[in-house]
């Protein structure tokens, strides 16, 4: 071979298949919105109590009325399950906008920054970075004591520190291209240049990351509520009806697989819209 | 016939937008022959070569007709084992930035044997494009190598097969003019001991006009001129050609007075379809110019093989070259309004004993220190503008930078008369944050004034105006612009509130000739209105000439030389100007500079 090719440049294949994309995409993200929606109406979807009794004991799924069946005491699946909705994905939308505010706060003055400021706020984010995560919640719910809100706090405590790494990195790209000089020579003061001339260059990689994350939180929550470390009993919440249906899963196998189907389902269109806020972004970059 | 391109149209669709990126073009290439394929950016120059190469990316699903022949195979139409087979040993490519085209994690060695398959043959070669030592330089990584040296290395691999025809986009644009010059000599030596036919694409008319034997230049996706490089250059016969001549600046120029430019094209894509591509650019275009394309043919009273495709006749285009300076002169924006900023006597910068020494971390853990300035002391007085000359890693740009303020000098003193100097910068794209507005980009700087806000507009309005941009520009983003629309934009930026010293960094050389003369024809015009103390940092000697009354030349971190433009020019009395002057690619027909 005498030759050397530069890289052929990555343009879009033809028209069709541009749109085709497209398509798929905005398919991908609705789902997103779709979730949330069912999350944010869950009370109004609900054909029942989802706490009291309301019909015979582990009615299997497609039962009269009981699209999904009913529990070891009666209790409407469906209801639970949509309950359980709401509580996991707003939980998980919290925890995932509680890392993006401090990581982000604290990402960007470091990436900005630079030298010792930068040096100091990395070391923290790297200590926390280092802690098992997953245990240092236990620890902390365990501490405070089991509860939604405590098990917020537990699973945001340990969940920051990878946004404060990702936009600093980010804000570090951004703060030294020339625009920012360009910015700073036109006499624009430190805070104006990070809100105006840093920050929404930040903004697109930590909504992708953010949302391609809200899975992951997802998954954690259900699995520290299996083990105990959710809301207390008969609250409807997915990983522990899971949990204590455990026993039925040989007899009535659809009181433990509903809920579990449910975090699947979250986790998966999680993901799915993630990679879609991505591609959608990408095009536009 | 070495190789021969028969009615060759190209359509590739980037972006989702299909276009014609080549109409109809002829060329054949002789065995031994170099030619010049001349042409701006967005001419379709480089898909010809890519055409030649038949490595038209499949990702932007090329479509084509008409015939290429390489060594009597089809380019277009042949198996994939025959175009192998060519590549292999009948062309030779070089493309324009080496560091990207050789593999990073190879040693250069290793790169060069996978193309000639013995250790013994690749230092032959190494050796033949100029690489002393070059048994020891098999075991370094491209990044330890320099631009010039990196280029040489993408020619031994070129070269490897003993090839036919080497094809060369671009091949020097990324270098400096000493190391420019060095690699034009090895092509024309290459040319001589292997008997290869060239085809080298550039946008400088110089480097064309030093290599090539014919020139074939290209204007929207046609070739709208071509014949023996003397004819040419020396009675062009087509508008275009013309155009191009006119706005290439050259040492010999005067230094008073507009520099030549072309029109802005205005045509839409389909316009341009139907008739001549250039007519809404062109002078002398007629109605009938925008209805039909003229076709290729030969000059009449010419050297056989000039064609040209113009319906004008070739007296008409000769007596172009004038009306190009007035075209610059009505072009200009009215510059009237802008206030001068107030004059103060006394040195505008003043540095003494600068230095500037960066740490930069070395391999394997080791800090290395780079003197980006050794010991610099000059004045710039007030209302003078200096250009500072030098090529990469010169510490030209270290120089500006600290005058600006954006870079701490290690030692030394630094006065800059008060307020903040602003800038231009080589790469106005990114130069401007991609997601604010003009409007809002400019009334960031006048935020400071604490003026209203229908004043602020007011003004940014004006100072568009003044920079030759429709007030609609106010309201886009800077990618919706053209290269030359951003870079007037971060000059409207550094002065809508006028400042006692304009710095520029490299602003024209990202540009294309043309749209780089009417932006120095702006800061020329601003400064004699404005009395700005102007400093131009650049690579380009003619430009140094052109916008500074006294030239600074920089060497490794060091001042060889300062003095008057013309006198550093034409009596250089540092040996190192000299090489640099002697580098410049001039146009030179039969050993006579041209007009």
């Amino acid at each position: 071979m005498s030759l050397i090719a530069p890289a052929p440049p990555r343009w879009r294949a033809t028209s069709t298949g541009f749109a085709a994309g497209l398509r798929l995409n905005f398919l991908l993200v609705s789902l997103l919105v779709l979730t949330t929606l069912i999350a944010l109406f869950a009370r109004i979807l609900a054909p029942h109590d989802p706490v009291q009794p309301v019909g015979g004991l582990n009615l299997p799924p497609g039962s009269d009325g009981f699209p999904f069946g009913t529990d070891a005491i009666g209790r409407d699946m469906l209801s639970r399950t949509l309950y359980g909705i709401q509580a996991s994905w707003f939980s998980a939308l919290l925890v995932v906008a509680v890392g993006l505010l401090i990581g982000g706060v604290i990402g960007v003055i470091a990436g900005v920054a630079s030298g010792w400021v930068d040096a100091v706020l990395m070391r923290m984010t790297d200590l926390f970075l280092a802690l098992p995560g997953v245990l240092v919640s236990i620890a902390i719910v365990a501490a405070l004591g089991a509860g939604l809100g405590n098990t917020l706090i537990g699973v945001s405590v340990v969940w920051w520190p990878y946004y404060a790494r990702m936009i600093r990195g980010e804000a570090r790209s951004i703060a030294v291209r020339p625009h920012v000089e360009a910015a700073r020579l036109a006499g624009i003061s430190r805070g104006r240049v990070i809100l105006r001339h840093v920050l929404p260059g930040v903004v697109p990689t930590a909504v992708v990351t953010a949302s391609l994350d809200v899975g992951n939180v997802v998954l954690l929550l259900a699995g520290l509520s299996f083990l105990g470390l959710g809301q207390s009993a008969p609250a409807p919440e997915l990983g522990a009806d899971t949990a204590r249906a455990l026993s039925q899963l040989l007899s009535e196998w659809w009181v433990p697989v509903v809920p579990g189907i449910a975090v699947l389902i979250l986790s998966l269109v999680a993901n799915l819209g993630g990679d879609g806020i991505r591609a959608l972004t990408a095009k536009r970059r | 016939m070495t190789a021969s391109v028969r009615g060759l149209t190209v359509s590739l669709t980037r972006g989702g937008v299909t276009s014609d990126v080549i109409r109809g073009v002829n060329l054949e290439i002789a065995p031994g022959e170099i030619v010049g394929l001349v042409g701006e950016s967005g001419s379709g120059k480089s898909v010809l070569a890519l055409a030649l190469l038949g490595l038209l990316p499949e990702s932007s699903a090329p479509r084509i007709s008409g015939a290429v022949t390489v060594a009597g195979v089809d380019m277009v139409h042949g198996n994939a084992a025959d175009l192998r087979r060519v590549r292999s040993t009948e062309l030779g490519a070089i493309f324009q930035d080496p560091m990207t085209s050789l593999n990073p994690t190879m040693r250069i060695g290793a790169q060069v044997t996978e193309s000639t398959h013995s250790t013994a043959e690749s230092i032959r070669l190494l050796s033949l494009v100029g690489i002393h030592k070059a048994a020891e330089r098999m075991h370094a990584y491209p990044h330890e190598l320099s631009g010039g040296l990196r280029q040489r290395v993408m020619t031994a691999i070129a070269v490897s097969g003993t090839p036919s025809l080497i094809v060369a986009d671009e091949p020097t644009t990324a270098l400096d003019v000493t190391v420019q010059a060095q690699v034009l000599d090895l092509l024309r030596e290459l040319r001589l001991t292997l008997g290869c036919s060239v085809l080298i694409i550039t946008h400088d008319l110089g480097v064309a006009s030093q290599l090539a034997d014919r020139i074939a230049v290209m204007y929207a996706g046609r070739i709208v001129e071509q014949g023996a490089v003397h004819e040419v250059l020396r009675k062009p016969a087509n508008p275009y050609t013309v155009g191009l001549l006119g706005a290439r600046l050259s040492l010999g120029m005067r230094r008073q007075g507009l520099l030549a430019t072309l029109a802005p094209e205005t045509a839409s894509p389909d316009e341009r379809m139907l008739g001549c591509a250039y007519h809404s650019r062109c002078l002398l275009a007629t109605s009938e110019c925008a209805i039909e394309a003229p076709p290729l043919a030969q000059v009449e009273s010419r050297a056989d093989g000039h064609v040209t495709a113009c319906w004008r006749s070739p007296e008409k285009v000769s007596a172009l070259g004038t009306s190009l300076r007035d075209r610059a002169a009505a072009e200009l924006p009215d510059l009237a309004a802008l206030a001068p900023a107030p004059l103060s006597k006394g040195p505008a910068v003043e540095v003494a004993d600068l230095t500037c020494t960066f740490t930069a971390k070395g391999g394997r853990g080791r800090a290395k220190s780079i003197h980006a300035i050794q010991g610099i002391s000059l004045r710039v007085e007030s209302g003078e503008a200096l250009s500072v000359v030098g090529e990469s890693g010169s510490g030209k740009s270290t120089l500006l930078r600290i005058i600006a303020g954006l870079t701490p000098a290690t030692s030394g003193t630094v006065f800059v008369t008060p307020g903040q100097p602003q800038m231009v910068f080589q790469d106005a794209g990114s130069s401007l944050t991609p997601w604010l507005s003009v409007g809002e980009t400019l009334r960031e700087r006048l935020l400071a004034l604490r003026i209203s806000r229908s004043e602020a507009n007011r003004r940014v309005e004006h100072i568009l105006e003044s920079m030759g941009l429709p007030a609609s520009v106010a309201g886009v983003r800077p990618s919706e612009l053209s290269g030359g629309q951003r870079q007037r934009v971060v000059l409207a930026r550094a002065m809508i509130i006028p400042p006692s010293i304009l710095l520029c960094d490299e602003p024209t050389s990202a540009l294309d000739a043309s749209l780089a003369a009417s932006m120095l024809n702006l800061i020329r015009e601003m400064r004699k209105r404005l009395g700005t103390t102007v400093l131009f940092v650049t690579h380009d000697l003619a430009v140094a000439r052109l916008m500074g009354d006294r030239i600074a030349v920089m060497n490794r971190g060091r001042l060889v030389e300062v003095g008057e433009a013309d006198s550093v020019i034409s009596r250089p009395k540092d040996p190192y100007t000299a090489a640099l002057i002697a580098a410049v690619p001039e146009i030179i027909i039969d050993g006579e500079p041209g007009s």
